[in-house]
C-alpha cells in the first residue's frame, strides 16, 4: 500500500478541512499542514481538529500554515486535500496553484461535495491529471465514515486502488467509488429526499408547512434527524447549491424533484441560511426570558416564525409505540394500512426513496450495495436495501411497490431490473427505525 | 457428569444506544432472542416442544435493571418478549459485572446434571437511560456501597486506580514502564476492537501517544493514576448463549460443537482494603482470582500452555494487567513483559481480548460475561471472522464482579 506520511489540507480552517485534517493526523498518523486564510485561523483549526477526534495527542501532527507557505507544504506532501469554498472558480484557481509546486506522483484530492471532478482535473497540466481524484467525506467524519471516491477518465488505476485501500484500511473510511455526476451518490439520494420534503412543505403550507412535513418523516421513518432539520443544519445555501447543480447539469428522470422551492429561495436571498445564521432559517433558536432556549419554526404562509405545532398523527403514534417495543413489522404494517393523508405521504416517500436510491446505486455506484453504504454511513438513514427488508417483513416488496406507486413511476426507473438485482443488505434495518423519545 | 456443548448465540451491536433509539427492554430482548435463536440454529418450536417434556430452561444475567430501567423479575420477563417461553423455567442471576457468568454457571450445572437438554442464557444491561454520574452511583452498589461508594463520585475508577497503586507497590516495577504497559493494554484493546463489527469503539481513535499522555483535556484522570483511556465504557447490550446436552446434539444431528472444559468461581473479601490486606502474603495481588483460574485449569486438566486465546475483564487497564499473571501467562510481577514483548497482542502467542475486551468492545455489565463466553465459542469454532485467532482450540475467560470480588473463569474448547 502507498505510504502517506505528509498531507497538505488547503482550506483547513473550514469545517470539513479541519475535520478531515484530524482524520489524516489521527488514524493516518500523517504530518498535516493545515493551510488556512491566516496563521491565527490555522492555529484555531489545529485545536478544533484535535477535539473533533477527541485526541489532544494528534496536535503534534498538525502544523498550522497560511497561503504564503502553500508551495513549500505542497512540495513536501504525499497527498494534497483541497477543501476550499464550494465554488468552481475558487477551487480551479487553488488547484492550478497546487500544480505549480507539486512533486511527481503526489495525489491531489478535492473534497468537493458535487462539482465536476473531470472539469477540476482539467485545470491541471496533462501529466498531473492521473493523480487527481474526488474524495468526498461527510460531516462530521469522525462519526460519519462515508468516503465517496470519484475517479475521472484520466485517473491512474493503480493509484486509484492504492488510495481506496489507504482510505479504507488506514483511515477506516467506508469507501464507495462513484461516478463523476453532480452531487455524486449520497447527496443525489439524500438531497432528493430532503428537497422533496421542502417542496411538500411549500405545497402543504396551509397545513403547517415545515414542521408539518418534518412530523411526517420523524425518527419512526428510519432516520436520526428530521429531513428539514437536516437542511437547516447543513445550511439552505448548501442545500440550494446541491439541488441546483443536479437540476441544471443533469437529465435526471426526477429532475423536477430537484427544483428548490420559492420560499426557500427567498430565505437564502435574505441570508436566512439555517442554524449557522443568527436570523435563523427553516427553524430559529431563541432565548426565552427565563434564559432557556426554544426553537421556533418558519411559517411559509406568514413569512414569520412561530411556536412549533405538536402534530399528533395516529399512524406516527402507533409506529412509535411499536418501534419502542421492537415490533418493527407491526410498525411497517401500520404505515402500509393507515389511510390518512400523512401516512400515505410518508409511505409513498419511503417507497420512492428505495426505488430511486437503488436506481442511482446501479447507475452511479456500480453496485446495488453502494446506496446502502452511502445512506447508512453518510446520512445515518435506514439504507434502501435494509428498508426494503423492513417492508418485506409484511409482504413482498414488489407487490407493495406495485400497489402503492404508479406504474409509470416504476417503469421510468426500470423497476423490474432493480428488483432482479436486489441482494440482502449488509445493514440491519432495526437500528435505523427509531421511536420519538 | 454430562458434557455441556455450546451451539451458538448472538450479540447486539454494542455501539448502539437504545435510549437514543427510543427503545425499551422489550425491544432489546426481542432482538437478542430472534438473533440468538438464529445463531444457535433453533426456533420457537424447538423451545415449545422441548418444554412439553421440561427439557429446556432460561438463565438471565443482569446486574441492576431495577435501577436503570425500574424493572425486576427478569427471568419471567422473557415471556413478555416471546410467548414461546411461557411455562419454561427461568430465573435471573446476579453477581455484579459477573452476573451473566453466574447465569452460565447455573445453566452449565443443569445440563451437566441431565436436568435439561437445552439452556438459554441471556445477559443484558441497558445503561444509557441515565447520566454518567447517576449510572456510576448505581454501579457503586457492586462495591460495599455504604463503605466504598455512597456519596462518592465515580467509585469504581477510584478502586481500580488503587489496584494500580497496589500493583506498583507490590512489585518492583519502574513506574513509567508500568504506566506505559497500562497504556499499551488500552491501545491493544482499541486496535483489536477495530476488527470486531459489534464493538462499541470500532470507529474511535486511540494510539499510544494519546493513551500515555494522561491528565489532558481529552484524556482526563478519572481515578488516581488512571485516565479515561484506561477505562472501559459502559454501553447498552445483550448477548445470548445457547448450551445443549449431547442428547440434544444427537437428536438434531449437530456435530463438532465446542464444549465447556472447566470453570472456576471464587469470591474475595468485598471491601477493597480487606482484599489487599489479605493479599499481603500472596505473590498475587488478587489471590482469589488466581485461585479461580487454577481451579479451572485443574477441572479441565489443562494448563496455560493449552490455552490459545483469552478473554479477560479489562474494566480498567489495571484489571487486565493483574489478569495476565492470574492466567499464568507470566509470573506475578512480570506482567509488563507480556505487554512489551507482544505476547498478549492479536498476533502474539497468548492473545488477550481479540474482541477488544471491555475497553474496546464495550461493557454492558450484565452482558459482559456472556459476551466473553460467546467470543470464546466463536474463536474455538472458527467463526470469529476478522478477529479470528488462527487454530484456536481452547479459550479461557475471566469475568469479575465488583473490585475483583467475584471471579468467574470458564474454559471452552474442542
Amino acid at each position: 500500500m502507498r505510504t502517506i506520511k505528509t498531507v497538505t489540507v488547503v482550506g483547513a480552517n473550514g469545517t470539513m478541512g479541519c475535520n478531515v485534517s484530524a482524520i489524516f493526523a489521527s488514524f493516518g498518523n500523517a504530518k498535516v499542514y493545515m493551510v488556512s486564510r491566516n496563521i491565527e485561523d490555522a492555529k484555531a483549526a489545529v485545536e478544533k481538529a484535535a477535539k473533533s477526534v477527541r485526541a489532544t495527542a494528534i496536535t503534534a501532527n498538525l502544523i498550522p500554515a497560511d497561503y504564503s507557505l502553500l508551495s513549500k507544504c505542497v512540495a513536501e506532501s504525499d497527498l494534497i486535500f483541497e477543501s476550499v469554498a464550494e465554488n468552481f472558480e475558487t477551487k480551479a484557481e487553488v488547484t492550478r496553484k497546487i500544480a505549480e509546486n507539486i512533486r511527481e506522483k503526489t495525489v491531489i484530492c478535492s473534497g468537493t461535495s458535487g462539482l465536476s471532478i473531470t472539469s477540476l482535473a482539467q485545470q491541471l497540466p496533462e501529466e498531473l491529471r492521473g493523480c487527481y481524484l474526488g474524495v468526498h467525506m461527510f460531516n462530521p467524519p469522525y462519526y460519519m465514515t462515508l468516503c465517496e471516491v470519484i475517479p475521472t477518465e484520466y485517473s491512474d488505476k493503480a493509484l486509484l486502488n492504492d488510495i481506496k485501500d489507504y482510505l479504507a484500511e488506514v483511515l477506516l473510511r467506508t469507501v464507495v467509488e462513484v461516478a463523476d455526476v453532480p452531487a455524486f451518490l449520497g447527496n443525489r439520494i439524500g438531497f432528493q429526499f430532503i428537497n422533496q420534503a421542502m417542496q411538500l412543505a411549500q405545497d402543504k403550507a396551509e397545513r403547517g408547512g415545515i414542521d408539518y412535513v418534518d412530523a411526517i418523516f420523524g425518527p419512526f421513518s428510519g432516520r436520526a434527524m428530521y429531513p428539514l432539520v437536516t437542511s437547516d443544519f447543513v445550511g439552505l445555501d448548501v442545500h440550494k447549491a446541491i439541488v441546483d447543480n443536479v437540476y441544471f447539469n443533469t437529465e435526471d428522470k426526477a429532475r423536477d424533484s430537484f427544483v428548490f422551492p420559492e420560499f426557500a429561495r427567498r430565505l437564502v436571498s435574505e441570508g436566512r441560511l439555517g442554524r449557522k445564521s443568527a436570523k435563523g432559517g427553516l427553524y430559529r433558536r431563541e432565548k426565552t426570558e427565563d434564559g432557556k432556549s426554544r426553537i421556533l419554526v418558519y411559517d411559509i404562509m406568514t413569512d414569520g416564525y412561530r411556536e412549533q405545532t405538536e402534530y399528533d398523527f395516529a399512524f406516527a403514534g402507533k409506529m412509535n409505540a411499536f418501534i419502542k417495543n421492537g415490533e418493527y413489522s407491526s410498525a411497517i404494517a401500520e404505515l402500509l394500512t393507515d389511510v390518512s393523508a400523512e401516512a400515505r405521504l410518508c409511505c409513498e416517500a419511503l417507497l420512492k426513496y428505495i426505488v430511486y436510491s437503488l436506481r442511482c446505486s446501479l447507475d452511479f455506484g456500480g453496485s446495488i450495495h453502494a446506496a446502502d453504504d452511502v445512506m447508512a454511513t453518510g446520512y445515518n438513514w435506514c439504507p434502501p436495501l435494509a428498508m426494503l427488508e423492513a417492508f418485506e417483513t409484511v409482504k413482498g416488496f414488489k407487490q407493495i411497490a406495485k400497489e402503492k406507486l404508479a406504474a409509470e413511476y416504476l417503469e421510468r426507473y426500470d423497476f423490474e431490473e432493480i428488483i432482479s438485482k436486489v441482494e440482502p443488505s449488509k445493514y440491519d434495518y432495526r437500528r435505523y427505525f427509531r421511536a420519538s423519545r | 457428569m454430562s458434557k455441556v456443548y455450546i451451539i451458538g448465540g448472538a450479540q447486539t451491536d454494542f455501539e448502539r444506544n437504545w435510549t437514543k433509539e427510543g427503545k425499551n427492554v422489550m425491544a432489546l430482548l426481542k432482538e437478542i432472542i430472534a438473533d440468538g435463536f438464529k445463531g444457535a440454529g433453533i426456533n420457537e418450536e424447538t423451545v415449545t416442544s422441548l418444554n412439553e417434556e421440561n427439557r429446556v430452561a432460561c438463565f438471565v444475567g443482569n446486574f441492576i435493571a431495577e435501577k436503570y430501567i425500574e424493572q425486576g423479575h427478569l427471568g419471567a420477563l422473557l415471556t413478555e418478549a416471546n410467548s414461546c417461553f411461557n411455562g419454561v423455567p427461568s430465573a435471573r442471576y446476579e453477581a455484579a459485572c459477573a452476573s451473566s457468568s453466574a447465569a452460565l454457571d447455573a445453566a452449565i450445572t443443569k445440563i451437566q446434571n441431565d436436568d435439561y437438554d437445552l439452556a438459554i442464557v441471556v445477559g443484558f444491561e441497558l445503561m444509557k437511560t441515565v447520566d454518567s454520574k447517576t449510572g456510576s452511583d448505581f454501579l457503586g452498589m457492586a462495591a460495599y456501597y455504604e463503605a466504598e461508594a455512597k456519596e462518592i463520585a465515580f467509585p469504581f475508577p477510584r478502586l481500580f486506580g488503587r489496584l494500580a497503586d497496589e500493583l506498583l507497590s507490590k512489585y518492583d516495577v519502574d513506574e513509567k514502564r508500568f504506566m506505559d504497559a497500562l497504556a499499551s493494554i488500552a491501545v491493544i484493546n482499541y486496535e483489536n476492537a477495530k476488527r470486531n463489527p459489534l464493538s462499541q469503539t470500532r470507529k474511535w481513535f486511540m494510539n499510544f501517544q494519546q493513551a500515555s499522555a494522561r491528565a489532558t483535556d481529552t484524556n482526563p484522570l478519572v481515578g488516581g493514576r488512571l485516565a479515561a483511556s484506561d477505562c472501559s465504557q459502559i454501553t447498552d447490550g445483550a448477548v445470548m448463549v445457547v448450551l445443549a446436552s449431547e442428547k440434544f446434539l444427537k437428536e438434531n444431528n449437530i456435530e463438532d460443537k465446542p464444549f465447556v472444559k472447566g470453570y472456576g468461581h471464587r469470591v474475595a473479601p468485598m471491601l477493597f482494603d480487606k482484599k489487599i490486606a489479605e493479599a499481603k502474603n500472596s505473590d498475587y495481588v488478587l489471590p482469589w482470582t488466581r485461585q479461580a483460574v487454577l481451579d479451572a485449569y485443574h477441572r479441565s486438566g489443562l494448563t496455560v500452555d493449552d490455552i490459545d486465546v483469552f478473554e479477560t475483564h479489562d474494566c480498567f487497564t489495571s484489571s487486565e494487567y493483574a489478569a495476565i499473571s492470574a492466567f499464568g501467562i507470566t509470573a506475578a510481577g512480570d506482567e509488563y513483559k507480556a505487554v512489551e514483548d507482544g505476547t498478549i497482542s492479536f498476533t502474539g502467542s497468548k492473545p488477550v481480548n481479540p474482541s477488544g475486551g471491555l475497553i474496546g468492545c464495550g461493557h454492558p455489565v450484565g452482558a459482559s460475561g456472556a459476551r466473553m463466553f460467546l467470543d470464546l465459542y466463536k474463536q474455538v469454532s472458527g467463526t470469529a471472522g476478522d478477529y479470528q485467532i488462527k487454530d484456536a482450540r481452547n479459550g479461557m475467560m475471566l469475568n469479575i464482579g465488583g473490585s475483583a470480588t467475584t471471579s468467574y473463569v470458564f474454559i471452552v474448547g474442542r
